[in-house]
């Protein structure tokens, strides 16, 4: 199952500049080690040496964030669209 | 980016919205075609200590990202309030800058009665402060 992850500008420079691509899997998670595959840099910037994602990154299952959601184990069904866009944070 | 172009009605609205939000950091995003700063998409900042900090409500943020995308236009500038500080960015500004394109506004309300807006790049963790004009819309 081919599931379009939409790409923030901060990551793109893993993905030779492509706003949106795809990856394959189940869940939120298998589709971050599929595009690990192919993009190498994109799952170490979403996620936590432990597995955790980032307290900085939001990821949604079309509008929903996944925290919302079951978090990476998100199932995915065909058509979904998961978005990856960092916190608008500071201080 | 020698200089940031700012409508006189989005400044005005930027310090009206961390005026109401006083003594909360308030932040928000603007954007328009080709990242011009033309309009401004208010975010609730959503920190559990929103006096020093700000995050952006996610779900708002999702919504404001997914309006911009769908009118083809491009995330201009973050903004974002100091209450006790200069307009200047913070050690936590710098860490937390995940937008490399964003000119990152910042209004300090130090002195309630001078509001001062200034705006800066945050690269790689360097930051560079850019003049900025005041667009009068109805002069134009």
């Amino acid at each position: 199952m081919s599931i379009e992850v939409r790409v923030p500008t901060i990551l793109r420079k893993h993905t030779g500049g492509q706003r949106a691509v795809h990856g394959e899997g189940k869940t939120v998670r298998e589709v971050l080690d599929d595009l690990e595959r192919s993009f190498p840099g994109v799952r170490g910037a979403v996620l936590t040496e432990s597995g955790d994602l980032h307290r900085f990154i939001n990821m949604y299952v079309n509008d929903e964030d996944v925290r919302f959601l079951g978090s990476l184990e998100t199932p995915l069904t065909d058509g979904d669209i998961v978005s990856i866009l960092p916190a608008v944070a500071g201080g | 980016m020698h200089e940031f172009r700012i409508p006189v009605s989005v400044a005005r609205a930027i310090v009206e919205h961390a005026q109401a939000e006083y003594p909360k950091e308030c932040c928000g995003l603007l954007a328009g075609p080709d990242g011009e700063p033309r309009e401004r998409f208010a975010l609730t900042n959503v920190d559990p200590d929103p006096v020093m900090r700000y995050n952006a409500d996610p779900k708002e943020l999702k919504r404001a990202t997914d309006e911009i995308f769908d009118r083809d236009w491009d995330i201009a500038s973050i903004y974002h309030s100091h209450t006790h500080t200069p307009a200047f960015p913070s050690q936590t500004d710098v860490e937390r800058a995940f937008y490399p394109e964003a000119v990152y506004v910042l209004v300090s309300l130090a002195d309630r009665q001078r509001p001062d807006l200034r705006a800066f790049t945050i690269l790689d963790g360097r930051i560079e402060e850019l003049p900025v004009v005041h667009v009068d819309e109805k002069a134009s």
